[in-house]
């Protein structure tokens, strides 16, 4: 049983930050590796204010600004400076890696006698006793539905609408009198805004900063996306946010089972080999709709 | 339809996978007279592998071995953060009757993990306990976790390379910005330095890729160098050995390893003695002797020094004798790596 | 009434491979006047559009826009006044968006893009007339993503969305060149109702001599950066196919096509 909330658990954590990846590569367009140096940015910016004595719930809010910030300098990089956007995005990365040392003073900040979001008089008070257990899973399931659901609302507005244009046809924005330009990078702010929120949710669950989290957080980001948009692509009625999120959750199984299974150098390769698979199993799905038409 | 029922075949059949796997997990924790521990390790690295042999040696020395009345669960992280929390949840959840964390990442995940339990977290090679928040400042455990720290003999080090280079003035270090142990290192040598006349000039790099550069840049500026634990930098040693060995410039080591590969001498720790020691401590609470919350976290007890008299005739250098029959150990040739 | 000024515009400058394709091009276009261009290939029809929406800069001259200067001002700016259809029928719509948040979106056009709801309930029925008006059943689809539409239904909807805001330009850049025949008499004859209705200045660039000759009012052929024929009103209704048809073989042998 425990076994499984651990999946949900960093499944729905690493979801905030698929979600983000989904805006950035699948409605943007942009494939944005600023993500690798944003969440660890989050992180950082919790670790410095929790151990300031912040209240824990406050750093949700100025972590998301936080990474809001790092998607708009992406951005200025690539609109107004026309630097190619893989490039715009590892510029990004390699600065913040630097700004986040900075913030957090050094590369590793426990947090164990900190009060975090999961654990503090507050919300022991609101839980009741018998669901305590399960107090992290559900605050984490509770953040990321909320993420999903204002995600899902933005989309439907008028800004919303623009955004999804620009991914799909930026000439129509043009058209339409609006700067492209400026509506990547809100796409690229809101993006890196939940990436960050993301590493924030991750530093108190793990109750430790650690520069190096952010290594290899766009792999997970995309692996989550393409697993969840290609594995869910005709059920209908799910929402492309919530198979991004389902996506996440299947991504982060693999990486159990791969641990569970196998020697530890294997580890990746199973990962892969995992991910490899359902992406074949899509594409020959795929196919077969084709064949069907 | 056929495309919904696919997607749920896939999902059950993982489901499946995983809960064998889960189960498998679990069966394995101990019978009436076994026990059952589970070893997370950070990273693949020479130093955290010797811990992990060293730490089954101890147990063993006290009568718990694997095979016989211990199970080990040994999983690795390969310096993933997030993988690092998936190892400790699941040893919580399948019940083990300890964590033994090998590296700070992998002590902080185990004790958070393990927080809310009964299950004790042995760590070892964490250099900064105070810092890593899994000690007081009196070296008193915060909770139920305990070990050893690899923390360097630093003034043990600088005394001897005084003893071998009595002209020397400036030592370099070199090491990765990102690493807490590393950092923590430099600040104390940065304190002890001037006391033994050494003026230090330090070099930070972020990658491996880093180290060529930087190593031209330090060699430039200092008479000697020395290592930390370093863990991007004891990866690319032989580079900086190389450069340095160019320009005859002693490099000294801050263990055993280092010293065969072609430092000159260290004042160092030992891992498999680091890990012999955490084990003998894990052996302790198994047994129900002693609860971790209670013991001090350790040092290695006493720091040893190796030499290598092959790299000092390279080098030109006489080592006193009193101070080479004092070596642990010492080698008369350079193995590579 | 838009006024080009003086329009210089080198291709490659500086290099071995520079091409002057206007120097000192000028062309006046009266309000309210549907202008149909035809001309060989590279003789300045798409650039002289691009010059006017300001998707390419030129070296020097002057753009006017109801006598204002727009010269200096940045293509998504001048689209608040100009509507553009393109040749290619993906470029006037967003295919992974249904019909009517395509709709909303240009319904929107001028105003604030901010938080408000993307589609306006209040409006669908006036999506649907409009629609309707098309003749292509699309009103009953108001929820099928534009990917799934046919060429002609996705360029016969860029027509719409370009012109429902109230413009003062509009730009047919080789609209139906993409089209079967059939759907593009269909779009032409659409075009055409929707220009004299909202009583739009229209300029279509075209390789279909047919439509220059049947529609718009003023009509005028290119080669190489010039005028090189400019006939309105009477004379505009005078001219037959033929007759452009020889000048035009005439140019193009001489380009060599």
């Amino acid at each position: 049983m425990n076994f499984f909330i651990t999946i949900l658990e960093q499944g729905l954590i690493y979801g905030i930050l698929a979600l983000g990846v989904y805006i950035t590569y699948k409605i943007l367009d942009f494939p944005d590796l600023t993500v690798d140096g944003s969440f660890p940015l989050g992180a950082a910016v919790t670790a410095a204010l929790i151990t300031r004595g912040m209240d824990p719930y406050l750093t949700l809010p100025i972590a998301f600004l936080a990474g809001v910030l790092a998607g708009i300098c992406t951005g200025l990089i690539h609109v107004k400076g026309k630097v190619r956007d893989l490039l715009s995005g590892i510029i990004m990365m390699t600065a913040l890696w630097s700004i986040n040392l900075y913030i957090a003073g050094t590369s590793n900040v426990p947090l164990f006698s900190q009060e975090t979001i999961f654990k503090n008089d507050r919300i022991e008070g609101l839980i009741p006793k018998a669901l305590s257990p399960y107090t992290t899973l559900i605050l984490i399931f509770l953040l990321t539905i909320v993420c999903k659901v204002i995600l899902d609302l933005y989309l439907k507005t008028k800004s919303g609408f623009l955004l999804r244009a620009v991914g799909d046809n930026a000439v129509l924005v043009t058209s339409l009198a609006k700067d492209q330009g400026n509506v990547k990078i809100l796409g690229l702010a809101i993006a890196n805004g939940l990436v960050s929120l993301a590493g924030c949710v991750f530093a108190q669950e793990e109750r430790v900063f650690e520069i190096s989290s952010g290594t290899g957080a766009i792999v997970i980001g995309l692996a989550s996306v393409i697993i969840g948009t290609s594995l869910f692509r005709k059920v209908t009625l799910l929402k492309a946010t919530s198979a991004v999120l389902i996506g996440s959750v299947i991504y982060k199984a693999c990486v159990a089972i791969a641990l569970r299974s196998f020697e530890p150098q294997a580890m990746k390769l199973i990962t892969a080999v995992l991910f490899l698979i359902i992406l074949l199993i899509s594409m020959e799905r795929k196919k077969k709709v084709k064949a069907d038409a | 339809m056929k495309k919904k029922l696919m997607a749920g075949l896939l999902v059950t059949a993982m489901t499946a996978v995983m809960a064998a796997g889960c189960g498998s997990g679990s069966s394995e924790s101990g019978g009436e007279d076994g026990y059952t521990i589970g070893i997370s390790q950070f990273a693949e690295h020479g130093s955290l592998d010797n811990c992990r042999e060293g730490f089954l040696a101890g147990l063993e020395a006290e009568g718990i071995v694997e095979g016989e009345n211990l199970t080990v669960d040994y999983q690795n992280a390969a310096s993933d953060m997030g993988t690092t929390g998936q190892i400790s949840d699941s040893f919580v959840s399948s019940g083990v009757d300890l964590i033994c964390a090998i590296a700070t990442p992998s002590a902080q995940s185990a004790y958070n993990a393990a927080m809310d339990t009964d299950i004790p977290v042995v760590y070892t090679a964490v250099t900064d306990t105070e810092a890593a928040e899994l000690t007081d400042a009196d070296g008193m455990p915060v909770g139920n976790v305990t070990g050893t720290s690899d923390k360097l003999p630093i003034e043990e080090q600088l005394k001897m390379m005084r003893e071998i280079l009595p002209d020397a003035k400036t030592l370099g270090i070199m090491y990765t910005t990102s690493e807490a142990n590393s950092v923590s290192a430099i600040e104390e040598y940065e304190a002890l330095a001037g006391d033994y006349g050494f003026e230090l000039v330090t070099t930070g790099i972020s990658t491996t890729a880093d180290v060529a550069l930087a190593a031209d840049d330090l060699l430039s500026k200092v008479d000697c160098i020395t290592n930390l634990t370093d863990n991007t930098v004891v990866a690319s040693l032989p580079t900086i050995l190389e450069k340095a060995n160019e320009q005859k410039v002693p490099v000294f080591g801050s263990e055993i390893e280092q010293v065969k590969i072609g430092c000159l001498a260290a004042e160092g720790i030992d891992y498999i003695a680091l890990g012999e020691q955490t084990g003998k401590m894990a052996a302790q609470i198994l047994k129900g002797e002693k609860e971790a919350s209670e013991m001090a976290s350790e040092v290695i007890t006493e720091p040893g020094f190796y030499v290598n008299t092959k790299v000092a005739e390279n080098l030109g250098i006489t080592i006193p004798e009193a101070l080479i029959s004092s070596a642990v150990e010492n080698f008369d040739e350079i193995t590579a790596e | 009434m838009l006024e080009l000024k003086g329009i210089s515009k080198y291709y490659n400058p500086g290099t071995i491979n520079e091409m002057c394709l206007f120097k000192g091009f000028d062309l006046t276009i009266e309000k309210g006047e549907f202008l149909s261009v035809v001309g060989s290939n590279g003789s300045g029809k798409t650039s002289m559009l691009n010059i006017i929406c300001g998707s390419i800069p030129a070296e020097s001259g002057q753009i006017l826009m109801g006598g204002r200067d727009i010269t200096k001002e940045k293509e998504f700016k001048r689209n608040a006044k100009i509507g553009r259809v393109y040749q290619n029928p993906a470029m006037g719509t967003c295919p992974s968006m249904t019909i009517l948040e395509n709709m909303s979106l240009a319904d929107n056009k001028g105003k604030l893009y901010g938080l408000g709801r993307g589609t306006n309930k209040a409006r669908i029925d006036f999506y649907r007339e409009q629609l309707s008006w098309l003749g292509l059943g699309l009103e009953d689809k108001l929820d099928v993503k534009v990917g799934a539409l046919s060429g002609g239904q996705r360029q016969a909807m860029a027509l719409l969305m370009s012109t429902m805001t109230p413009i003062e330009f509009l730009i047919l850049d080789e609209h139906t060149a993409a089209l079967d025949p059939k759907t593009a008499d269909l779009i032409m004859e659409l075009t055409d109702r929707i220009v004299r209705e909202k009583k739009l200045t229209t300029i279509m660039v075209t390789h279909n001599l047919r439509y220059a000759v049947e529609y718009g009012d003023r009509l005028i052929m290119m080669h190489e950066g010039t005028v090189i024929l400019d006939k309105k009103g009477e004379e505009k209704q005078a001219v037959s196919v033929e007759e452009v048809l020889t000048l035009f073989n005439e140019i193009s042998i001489e380009c060599g096509n």
